[in-house]
C-alpha cells in the first residue's frame, strides 16, 4: 500500500470515530432529559416570556418531542453548522464558538511550547540515561523520573510555584502578562488581545517586544509544569528503547568499523530508538490536553482548560459539553497526524 | 498428589524469595500496608489516633489562616483552620476506598467484557473494539469530568465516572491477553486430545490469561488515586467539607506564597502512595513473569 492509499483508508476510519465521539457527547446531554440540551442552547441573557418563546423554538428546532435517534441528527446538524450553544461562566458568557475562539489559541500555544520542552528534555535525558547505563547519573535520572511519574500534576505545579515563584522569585506565578505592561494598549482590551488572542504573537505583530517578552516569561511556569508531568514516561520508554537498539547487530557493525561513539549514538541508534516514542505521541497529546485543564487552572491561564473548570464550578453544562466535544476533536485529529507521520517514517506500518 | 503439593509450595517459596530480593518492592509493600492500616483504623476505631469526626473536615473559623507546623499541628493547618495531620489521616481512607471502587468496578466490567469479546469473536468483538475506540477519542480526565458532571458532583459519582472511563482499557488488555493465551501450544494440545471448548476456556486459558490482568489492575490503583484527587483538586466536589487529598490541596492553593506546607503535605501523601504502588508493581512483575526470575 502506498502512502496515499493508507492516508485515504485512515481518513475513512475517521468517520466512525467522529460519529462515536459526537454520540457520547449527545448521550451525555440527554440522559437526564431535555433540560440539559435546553440549558446548553438557551442564551443566558434571555429572561421571562422571551425565554419561554425561545424554549418552544428550541423544542421545535431540535425535535425534542421525537424519538432520540431523530434528535441526534438534528443536534449533529446544528454542531456541523457551528452552532454549539451557549456558555455562562464567570470568565465568559456568550456563544460557545466565541469562547473557543478566545481560549483555544492560548491552549494551543501552551501545548506547543510544552511539547517542544518534552521533546528536548525527553530525548536528551532518555538517550543520556541509556548511553550511561548504570552510572550514578543514570540512577539519579531513573529515580527522578519514577518520582515525577507518581506525582499528581498539581503537585508539580505548586512545587514549581514555591521554588521558582515564591523563594527564588524568578518567574511570575499567575496570568499571561503583567497588568501594568498592557494598560492603555489599543490591541489589548479587557484581558483579550487582538487579533490572534495569543498575547505573545499579538505583541510581536504590534512590535511591542517588551510585552512579548513579559508574556513569554509568564508562559514558562505553566509550560514547564505540563512538560515535567509528561516527560517522565517518555524518558523511561526512550531509555529502554535505546538500550534495545544499542544491542543490535548494525550498531555492533558501526562500532567495529571504528566509528566514534558519538556518531553511533546520534546517527545510528537514536533515530530507530525514537520510533516507539512516536506511537506514544498520541498518548502524550491526550496527557497534554488533560494536563492543560489542571495547569491552566493553577496558573489562571485563560485557555480551554481554565474555561472548562470554570464551567464546572459554575455548573455550566453548555461549557462542559462543548469542551468535551472540542477536546475529543483535537485528540482525534492529533491521533490522525501521529498515524500519518508514523506511516511516513516507518514504511512497515503501511502494509 | 503430595508431590504436586510440594512442588507448588516450592514455587510459592521461590516467588516470595524473588519478591523479597527486590528491596524497593519490599519498601513499596510496607508503605502500601501502612496506608491500608490507616484506612482500617479510620474505619473501625478512629479514636485510636485521637480522631472523632472521620467523615468531615473540622474547620476553625476563629483562626482560619494557615498556621505553620507545630507540636499541636504536626503538618500545620490549612484554610479555614483545618488541621492537616488529622485531615490527611482521614482523607487516606476516603481516597483509598473510592480508588478501590473505581478499580473494582472498572476492572471487573472491563475484564468480563474483554474475555467475552475475545471468546465469542466476530461481530461482537468488532463492536466492542469500536466502542472502546470511541472512549479513547476523548482525553480521560475531561470525559470523566463530563460524565461525573451529568451524574452529579459527589465522590460516589466521581468514582463511577472514572470507572466508566477506565473499563475500555481493561477490556482491551484482557482481550489481548486471552487471545495470545489461546495461541499457546498447550492449548492446541488440549484441543487435539479432545478436551471440550468450555473446559479449555475455564481450565486452560483463563487461569493463565487473567493473573497478569489482575496484577496490572491493582497496579493502577496508584495512578487512579492520583487522577481521583486531581478531579477533586480542580473543583469537582461541591461538598466543601469532605476530607479528600486533592480537595485538601486546593484549600491551601490561595496561600501557596505564605503557607507552602498547606499544599505540600496533602500532595506528598498522594505521591508517596502512588510511588509505593509502582515500586510494589515492579516487584510483582518479577514474580509473575518467569522470564525475569532467573
Amino acid at each position: 500500500m502506498n502512502l496515499w492509499a493508507y492516508t485515504i483508508r485512515r481518513l475513512l476510519l475517521l468517520i466512525p470515530t467522529l460519529l462515536g465521539l459526537t454520540l457520547i457527547v449527545f448521550i451525555l446531554s440527554h440522559v437526564s432529559g431535555n433540560n440539559v440540551i435546553l440549558a446548553e442552547y438557551l442564551s443566558p441573557k434571555l429572561t421571562g416570556a422571551a425565554r419561554a418563546i425561545a424554549t418552544q423554538a428550541l423544542i421545535a428546532r431540535f425535535h425534542l418531542n421525537q424519538p432520540i435517534y431523530v434528535q441526534y441528527f438534528y443536534w449533529l446538524n446544528a454542531i456541523l453548522h457551528g452552532n454549539w450553544g451557549y456558555t455562562n461562566t464567570a470568565i465568559y458568557s456568550g456563544p460557545v464558538t466565541t469562547a473557543i475562539a478566545l481560549f483555544l489559541p492560548n491552549t494551543l500555544m501552551l501545548s506547543v511550547v510544552a511539547a517542544i520542552l518534552i521533546w528536548i528534555i525527553g530525548v536528551r535525558f532518555g538517550v543520556y540515561s541509556a548511553v550511561n547505563r548504570d552510572s550514578v547519573s543514570d540512577h539519579a535520572l531513573r529515580v527522578g523520573s519514577f518520582t515525577l511519574y507518581a506525582m499528581p500534576i498539581y503537585l508539580i505545579g505548586v512545587a514549581l510555584i514555591i521554588v521558582l515563584g515564591v523563594y527564588l522569585k524568578v518567574l511570575p506565578i499567575s496570568g499571561v502578562v503583567s497588568p501594568t505592561m498592557v494598560s492603555g494598549l489599543s490591541w489589548y482590551v479587557n484581558g483579550i488581545s487582538y487579533p490572534t488572542h495569543i498575547i505573545i504573537i499579538d505583541a510581536m505583530l504590534h512590535g511591542a517586544w517588551g510585552v512579548a517578552l513579559n508574556a513569554a516569561i509568564h508562559l514558562l511556569l505553566p509550560a514547564i509544569t505540563l512538560a515535567l508531568a509528561i516527560v517522565a514516561g517518555l524518558i523511561r520508554i526512550l531509555r529502554s528503547s535505546m538500550l534495545e537498539v544499542l544491542d543490535q547487530d548494525y550498531i555492533r557493525l558501526a562500532r567495529s568499523k571504528g566509528l566514534s561513539e558519538r556518531i553511533v549514538y546520534n546517527l545510528h541508534a537514536r533515530k530507530n530508538a525514537l520510533l516507539p516514542v512516536i506511537t506514544l505521541f498520541g498518548l502524550t497529546v491526550a496527557g497534554l490536553l488533560g494536563g492543560a485543564v489542571v495547569v491552566e487552572t493553577i496558573f489562571n491561564y485563560p485557555g480551554i482548560g481554565y474555561w472548562t473548570t470554570q464551567a464546572l464550578l459554575d455548573s455550566d453544562v453548555g461549557g462542559i459539553m462543548a469542551a468535551t466535544l472540542l477536546f475529543g476533536l483535537i485528540l482525534v485529529v492529533a491521533n490522525l497526524l501521529v498515524d500519518l507521520i508514523y506511516a511516513f517514517v516507518d514504511p512497515r506500518i503501511r502494509y | 498428589m503430595n508431590e504436586e503439593r510440594a512442588k507448588r509450595w516450592d514455587n510459592t517459596k521461590l516467588s516470595i524469595r524473588v519478591f523479597l530480593a527486590n528491596r524497593t518492592a519490599l519498601v513499596g509493600l510496607i508503605i502500601v500496608l501502612i496506608y491500608v492500616a490507616d484506612a482500617l483504623i479510620m474505619q473501625f476505631d478512629p479514636g485510636l489516633l485521637g480522631i472523632t469526626q472521620v467523615n468531615t473536615l473540622v474547620p476553625n473559623f476563629t483562626n482560619p489562616v494557615p498556621l505553620p507546623p507545630s507540636w499541636a499541628h504536626p503538618f500545620g493547618t490549612t484554610f479555614p483552620g483545618v488541621d492537616l495531620y488529622t485531615s490527611i489521616l482521614k482523607a487516606i481512607r476516603i481516597d483509598l476506598f473510592y480508588s478501590i471502587l473505581v478499580v473494582a468496578v472498572g476492572a471487573v466490567a472491563g475484564a468480563v467484557i474483554g474475555v467475552v469479546s475475545a471468546t465469542v469473536g466476530g461481530l461482537l468483538d468488532e463492536t466492542v473494539m469500536r466502542i472502546t475506540d470511541i472512549f479513547f477519542s476523548i482525553p480521560y480526565l475531561i470525559l470523566a469530568l463530563a460524565i461525573g458532571f451529568i451524574l452529579g458532583r459527589s465522590l460516589m459519582y466521581m468514582s463511577l465516572a472514572l470507572a466508566l472511563v477506565w473499563w475500555p482499557l481493561y477490556a482491551r488488555y484482557t482481550r489481548s491477553q486471552t487471545l495470545s493465551t489461546k495461541e499457546f501450544t498447550y492449548v492446541e494440545a488440549a484441543k487435539a486430545s479432545g478436551v471440550s471448548r468450555t473446559r479449555i476456556m475455564f481450565r486452560h486459558i483463563l487461569p493463565n490469561a487473567l493473573p497478569p490482568v489482575f496484577i496490572q489492575i491493582s497496579l493502577d490503583l496508584g495512578s487512579i488515586m492520583v487522577i481521583f484527587s486531581t478531579l477533586a483538586f480542580i473543583g469537582f466536589i461541591a461538598n466543601a467539607k469532605v476530607p479528600e487529598l486533592g480537595y485538601l490541596t486546593s484549600l491551601g492553593l490561595n496561600y501557596v506564597q505564605t503557607a507552602p506546607w498547606a499544599v505540600i503535605f496533602p500532595g506528598v501523601a498522594i505521591t508517596v502512595f502512588a510511588l509505593a504502588v509502582n515500586l510494589l508493581g515492579d516487584g510483582l512483575r518479577d514474580v509473575i513473569d518467569p522470564r525475569r526470575r532467573s
